[in-house]
């Protein structure tokens, strides 16, 4: 066992701090991206970065990356979650870059790796409908063969982003199945096919999400990734692999240091903050938790180095422990604020930069990627080998359900 | 960053777990719940000839040199099956004191015979006063006298909390020897003969419902000055650090009753069966095997990063706090998650384990440091964190624009932001 980092692995870490430190604006906050000027820096940090190899550490050198191992992603993850760094293209990088890692052609990599690690582009993960979110098996969008061509028709909703999309990554429906499972296809859409549209669908804390329509959308052969009707099979496997997150933990430390200076700056009735029981509780207890967070997604980052990806009796705590941390911190943050925890940013008297008020909206989106249910119904039944409803009784209720309908 | 027990750890775990559950079942530890001795003495002479009683003294003083990290993995396994012994007593708390600060001839007459099995010690620290202040564990608690006569020192007070006292045949006690400086300046650790006239022990009825803890009367008790364990009026951070090393293997010992029942919830769920299936199908039921899981991996890491650290002599003192703050949650925690599995059998005292555990848990929880205490170490710690790194590129002077008033990039969101009311 052995807790700390070799020479070399410093060495990045230092290497990538720098990095960072030198290339953010010393006036930065953490605004949702939006206006032209900061998409425009963000865009072009992120091709910095790609250029260095920093984008995908991870990937082989062929690809764009530095072919460094998982603990060397880990360290770059903790980095870019220290200097507060969401690439605009994360999709890219974290899903769909793996995914044809996993199950793309030799002329899909060579296509579309080089311009992901480089930072060029952006993706989105269009997954969702209204009508299938956890149970994302349930997709209604459809593909269907005409001649040499894919025609995409469906909806889907809650598809982060608000940076001008380059492609999309639609899985829909190829067969009509039981279990409905198999009878997904993963796509590669170019965003500016006709017969895309897209509205805006703002959340909460200035987050972006968007409705995706597909109205008759063509594609070829070559768009499909992995193999016809295993598309939901390989977004699981994708989720499996290279699947570490050492970037939460090092964003909220930093946070809680960010707090624990304004605490000791801040008086309240006469005594700084930091002197006050209830606020050392509080303080005390994210440490904790954000260790337990940390040591959590460093564990997996190790198992995955050891193994690659997770099998059948490994798990991984860090969406749970990240979830819980997101359901209590922004609150105890709030209330060491006191009145003030309400002012959002750019108010006369907001503290902190507002960052905590903007924190607590945006933690109420913790169910992207999997909500803490879905996350808890694969560690009873995966992990703890609880005993599942079967697959039989789902198929029997559905099958009633369908005689019902006709 | 490597999470893996090395080949030396996985055969010392093994044997733990076998040899526990071959020798320490449930029997044996209620049985050793009525005894004054609070442990059954074959099998405290077997863990002696496994070498876990001297499982990390160097081998000069008949131990094997095993360290901190092995030992927490141990202690897993100790916590595990209950096993009733003396061991943080006389192995960690008292024994490294002595390793630690004790003269050559103390640790090599004491050191070797706890090695074998054939000394018992507790450690004599908190008093009635100070418990109740929340002083326990802090070097302010330690106000019981010593005073100079001769060539002896005579100690005079109470000692509350004593564990393992009865079994004890030496008590290291803590005492002031000097007052009016920082309280962690006067404090004086004694070697006492627990036989010594003029002490006293009362049994103290607890949670556990055992007799491992008592009350110390030391009446003008006459000890030696050569029975100083290391410097008069240093003794202090001789304690602190055992009761470092001590909570972060308790922690571990929390951890793994914490895991056992755990395990026991899940198997419970898997095989009772209620509404013609297994109960474990319902998602609350789920909810609790899962945080029960959550409590015991959390923890354990906590647990193991501080004993690596502990082990490589780095500096650890957040983490150690962190690490028993979390223990005492978390195995509590998990505790009461079996027992809402559990339901009624998990309640029965007569048959079933979980009671067991649960009601140590407890007494683990409030020894060593109770959350408020390590809560506050943690906090300590924590204050003296520098405020985050600013970076260092040039201002660009486009952050801070509330979202409502940034000018929007992409046109379907220009579009659609200029025509808000029609769209939406
Ligand atoms: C900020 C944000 C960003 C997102 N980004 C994307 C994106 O880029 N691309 C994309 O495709 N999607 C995206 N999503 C969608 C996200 O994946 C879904 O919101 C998520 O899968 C949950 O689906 P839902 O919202 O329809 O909730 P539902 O599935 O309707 O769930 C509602 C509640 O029921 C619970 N529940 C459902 N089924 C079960 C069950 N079997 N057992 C127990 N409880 C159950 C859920 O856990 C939840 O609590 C995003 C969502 C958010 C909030
Ligand atoms: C102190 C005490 C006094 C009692 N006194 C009496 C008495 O005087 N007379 C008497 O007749 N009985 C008495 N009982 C029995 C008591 O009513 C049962 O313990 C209780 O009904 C639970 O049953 P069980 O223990 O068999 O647990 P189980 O029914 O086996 O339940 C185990 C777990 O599974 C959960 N579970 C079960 N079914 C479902 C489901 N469908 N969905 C979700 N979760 C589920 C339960 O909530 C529980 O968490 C007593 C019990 C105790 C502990």
């Amino acid at each position: 066992m052995e807790f700390g980092f070799t020479k070399e692995q410093e060495k990045l870490r230092k290497e990538l701090h720098d990095f960072y430190a030198n290339e953010l604006p010393e006036d930065i906050s953490g605004v949702p991206a939006l206006s032209k000027e900061l998409q425009d820096f963000w865009m072009g940090l992120q091709r910095k970065a790609g250029k260095k190899g920093y984008l995908a550490p991870g990937w082989p050198k062929e690809w764009g990356g530095l072919g460094l191992g998982h603990i060397e992603v880990g360290i770059a993850n903790e980095e870019e979650g220290y200097w507060g760094i969401a690439w605009p293209d994360g999709i890219g990088l974290h899903i769909v870059g793996p995914g044809l890692h996993l199950f793309g052609t030799e002329e899909q990599k060579k296509r579309f790796l080089p311009e992901i690690s480089s930072g060029e582009k952006v993706w989105y993960e269009c997954f969702t409908e209204p009508e299938a979110g956890t149970d994302e098996a349930n997709q209604q969008t459809r593909a269907v063969k005409q001649g040499d061509k894919w025609v995409i028709n469906g909806q889907k909703i809650y598809i982060t982003g608000g940076y001008k999309p380059d492609w999309l990554y639609v899985e829909a429906r190829t067969a009509d199945t039981i279990p409905k499972h198999r009878g997904l296809t993963l796509f590669c859409v170019k965003a500016d096919t006709p017969g895309v549209t897209v509205t805006a669908l703002p959340c909460m804390g200035g987050y972006r999400a968007n409705i995706f329509y597909f109205d008759n959308v063509e594609v070829g052969d070559d768009a499909i990734v992995g193999q016809i009707n295993q598309g939901f099979y390989h977004v699981m496997a994708t989720f499996e692999f290279e699947r570490s997150n050492t970037a939460g933990a090092a964003r909220a430390k930093r946070e809680l240091q960010e707090l624990i200076q304004f605490c000791r700056e801040t008086k309240r009735n006469g005594k700084p903050l930091i002197k006050d029981p209830m606020v050392r509780r509080a303080l005390a207890k994210m440490a904790i938790d954000i260790e337990v967070l940390r040591l959590a997604a460093w564990r997996t980052a190790w198992r995955f180095g050891e193994r690659k990806r997770l099998g059948p009796l490994d798990f991984d705590l860090t969406g749970l422990f990240s979830r819980l941390n997101a359901m209590s911190h922004p609150n105890l943050k709030m209330d060491i604020l006191g009145t003030y925890g309400q002012l959002r940013m750019g108010s006369k008297y907001a503290k902190l930069d507002g960052s905590i008020e903007r924190g607590w909206q945006v933690t109420r989106s913790y169910h992207y990627a999997g909500t803490m249910e879905a996350i808890k119904i694969v560690l009873a039944g995966r992990v703890l080998g609880l005993p599942r409803i079967p697959a039989k009784l789902n198929t029997t209720i559905m099958k009633a359900l369908q005689e019902k309908e006709k | 960053m490597n999470f893996e027990l090395s080949e030396e750890q996985k055969m010392l775990k093994k044997a733990a777990r076998e040899f526990l559950e071959n020798e320490c079942p449930e029997s044996v530890v209620r049985k050793a719940e009525d005894s004054d001795l609070g442990y059954p003495p074959e099998l405290w002479k077997k863990a002696a000839d496994l070498g876990w009683l001297g499982l990390i003294y160097p081998e000069k003083y008949g131990g094997i040199g095993m360290n901190i990290l092995d030992m927490a993995i141990l202690y897993e396994e100790m916590g595990r099956a209950l096993f009733p012994s003396p061991h943080l007593s006389t192995v960690v708390l008292c024994g490294l004191a002595i390793l630690e600060a004790g003269n050559e001839e103390q640790k090599a007459s004491l050191l070797p015979r706890i090695a074998r099995g054939e000394l018992v010690m507790a450690l004599a620290l908190t008093e009635p006063e100070a418990t109740w202040d929340g002083k326990g564990w802090l070097p302010q608690g330690v106000t019981m006298p010593a005073t100079p006569e001769g060539n002896n020192y005579i100690i005079n007070g109470v000692k509350l909390f004593v564990h393992d006292a009865l079994a004890a045949d030496y008590l290291l006690v803590a005492t002031r020897t000097r007052k009016n400086r920082r309280a962690a300046d006067g404090v004086t650790l004694f070697l006492v003969d627990a036989k010594s006239p003029g002490i006293s022990y009362t049994v103290l009825r607890t949670t556990a419902g055992d007799k491992k803890q008592c009350e110390v009367v030391f009446d003008r008790v006459k000890v030696p000055a050569k029975n100083i364990v290391g410097k008069l009026h240093g003794g202090w951070p001789t304690l602190e650090r055992v009761i470092n090393i001590g909570a972060v293997l308790l922690s571990a010992q929390m951890v793994g009753s914490a895991e056992k029942a755990m395990e026991m919830a899940v198997e419970h769920a898997k095989t009772r069966v209620q509404f013609d299936m297994p109960i474990g199908i319902h998602n609350w039921v789920q909810e609790y095997c899962i945080m029960a899981f959550a409590d015991v991996q959390g923890t354990r890491n906590l647990v193991y990063e501080a004993a690596w650290m502990l082990s490589e002599g780095i500096p650890c003192d957040l983490e150690v706090a962190m690490t028993k703050a979390r223990a005492n949650e978390a195995c509590t925690d998990a505790h009461w998650q079996a027992h809402q599995v559990l339901a009624g059998v998990g309640f029965t005292t007569q048959d079933g384990v979980l009671p067991l555990h649960t009601k140590r848990g407890k007494v683990w929880q409030l020894y060593l440091g109770e959350t408020d205490h390590w809560m506050e170490k943690v906090a300590q710690q924590i204050e003296k964190w520098p405020p985050p790194e600013k970076p260092k590129g040039k201002p660009l002077g486009i952050f801070n624009v509330p979202e409502d008033l940034q000018a929007p990039h992409w046109d379907v969101w220009a579009n659609q932001i200029k025509n808000k009311g029609k769209l939406w």
